[in-house]
């Protein structure tokens, strides 16, 4: 379960007080794998949230089709969810709480959400913490109860906005470590926006590079790095080849930008 | 995991805790005290005049002769009741059409206008139509806290759903909620808080209110007692009254602000 195929697909956003179209992501088609990690990587703007909330089903799209597992999404379902960057938590809940909230939403039985909550708080690491406020964590910790919270409903697919965005280089990869770890053991398909390209190469199967004005797929490279991956591949010959190919994607992209900005 | 760092919640001994309210209550306590003190030797020094500024311990007297003597309970429990009457109404009126106002554009635009006109017209001008609606009695009194409380109340709990956070509610749409989940999962609970500081903000106005809807508009009541005792120059017996009142809105206050601490404990602390 969990096999996305995306075609033609295009999204529009209406201009701040006109009538006009703005198009943020266009003639996009992508399929992927059930139980594959993919990455996607571009500059900032181009479209890859836009991308992701479509295939969350929380944006309508203009055109163009997205289906999981055959099945058209035309909004939220208990098949995909979501990890957003940071502050997505309810600050009033506890953690556990916090992870017991899509549990409730999904209306699963009464009787096992809190045990279920509390087997995904155990597993991103914080059991001792099931208590605390999300002001009292720091900002990886935080992140461990996003990623519980989408979890622990079980989903096909995981959707994870730039999760890591917000944390320092260290806890990063610690963090990328620890979705890694917890990824293998059922393989949901995962997809998984960043602007780093050292983590998207080191999470996913595939990485998928966006450009701007529209956003569009430019390339797909796959990433023949054998599983599980560690920090020793980092500096790869391998790794170290795709890394260069990437940032000349993401600096081409940067020129043009600097091109639009000249000409304005 | 186990690399990542964190930080102790804050957790302070029960002495600690102790000490820290003790502290603030006795520096109250001293102020009071102390200004008590300054007013009574004022007085008897004859630095002020206590025909007309009273004195403290011509108060304490008054207040044991009041208590005695002047139906005092009696006073207090129809203003208390009127109070009460009026704050629950309030109450029952402006959360819910608070919470409904916040999440309805079409419902703002209806409402606003002449919600914002009685807003800020003065409401003891309001005084003479009520009289002609209820009569003077508990029934006008009742209305005058109602309209006292119900304003900050209802444009707090309006703020504090349009106030919302975005993103949470995005996160929960992620999720599969409806719009009744959203509603009482991530916008009640969130503006919580403004809704308390409306509480609290309308218990002021509220008290307010009665006192001067029984100046006018009564025949018993602290207000009542106050605006006689006035009148009769007879300001010791004024003071107990007034003071009686003031203690009232305090103490009420304070449980309100305690209750929003509670609520509050989630929150970092500003
Ligand atoms: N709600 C919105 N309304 C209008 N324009 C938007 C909205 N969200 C994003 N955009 C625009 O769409 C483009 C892509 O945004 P986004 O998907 O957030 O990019 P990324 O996540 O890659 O940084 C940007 O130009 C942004 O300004
Ligand atoms: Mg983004």
């Amino acid at each position: 379960m969990g096999q996305i195929e995306i075609r033609g697909l295009s999204i529009d956003y209406r201009k701040p007080k006109s009538d006009e179209t703005f198009t943020a992501v266009e003639n996009v088609s992508l399929s992927i794998e059930k139980g594959s990690f993919v990455t996607i990587v571009g500059s900032s703007g181009c479209g890859k949230s836009t991308l992701l909330m479509a295939i969350a089903g929380l944006i309508p799209r203009a055109r163009g089709s997205i289906q999981v597992d055959g099945k058209e999404v035309s909004k939220p379902g208990p098949d995909r969810a979501m990890v957003f960057q940071d502050a997505s938590l309810l600050p009033w809940r506890s953690v556990h709480a916090n992870v017991r909230f899509g549990l409730e939403l999904q209306r699963w039985t009464r009787d096992d959400i809190d045990e279920r909550a509390m087997r995904y708080v155990r597993m991103v690491g914080l059991g001792a913490f099931a208590d605390y406020h999300p002001h009292q964590l720091s900002g990886g910790m935080r992140q461990r109860v996003n990623i519980a919270r989408a979890l622990a409903v079980d989903p096909d697919v995981l959707l994870m906005d730039e999760p890591f965005g917000a944390l320092d280089a260290q806890t990063r990869e610690v963090m990328g470590d620890e979705l890694l770890r917890i990824w293998e053991r059922d393989k949901k398909t995962a997809i998984f926006v960043t602007h780093a390209i050292d983590e998207a190469i080191f999470l996913g199967d595939r990485v998928v590079v966006m450009g701007r004005n529209p956003g569009h797929i430019r390339d797909v490279v796959d990433i023949d790095l054998p599983r599980p991956r560690t920090a020793v591949m980092l500096d790869s010959p391998a790794f170290v080849a795709y890394r260069k190919r990437l940032r000349e994607y993401i600096a081409a992209d940067m020129q043009s930008l600097q091109m639009v900005e000249d000409v304005v | 995991m186990a690399s990542i760092a964190v930080p102790a919640p804050r957790v302070r001994s029960r002495w600690a805790r102790a000490l820290e309210r003790y502290y603030g209550l006795s520096v109250s306590v001293v102020s009071v005290l102390c200004f008590l003190l300054l007013w009574e030797v004022a007085a008897e020094r004859g630095w002020i005049n206590a025909r007309f500024s009273s004195q403290p311990s011509q108060i304490w007297r008054a207040a044991i002769h009041v208590g005695l003597t002047d139906d005092f309970a009696y006073h207090c429990w129809v203003s208390f009741a009127a109070f009460a009457l009026g704050f629950a109404m309030a109450l029952a009126v402006s959360v819910p059409l608070g919470l409904y106002l916040g999440t309805s554009r079409r419902g703002r635009l209806f409402i606003e206008p002449p919600l914002m006109a009685l807003y800020t017209a003065p409401r003891l001008a309001l005084l003479p139509i009520l009289i002609v609606w209820l009569g003077i009695g508990l029934a006008s009194k009742v209305a005058v806290v109602f309209l006292g409380a119900v304003f900050p109340i209802l444009v707090n709990t309006m703020a504090g759903v349009r106030s919302a956070d975005n993103r949470l509610v995005t996160a929960a749409r992620a999720f599969g909620a409806g719009k009744l989940d959203i509603f009482v999962k991530v916008l009640v609970p969130g503006s919580l808080p403004a809704i308390l500081m409306g509480v609290r903000l309308g218990v002021g106005r509220g008290v307010l209110s009665v006192v001067v809807g029984e100046m006018f508009v009564s025949e018993a009541g602290v207000g009542y007692q106050i605006m006689t005792y006035g009148q009769a120059m007879q300001f010791n017996n004024l003071l107990v009254y007034a003071f009686t009142i003031s203690l009232f809105g305090y103490a009420l206050t304070v449980g309100v602000r305690m209750l929003e601490d509670r609520i509050r404990s989630w929150r970092p602390a500003s």
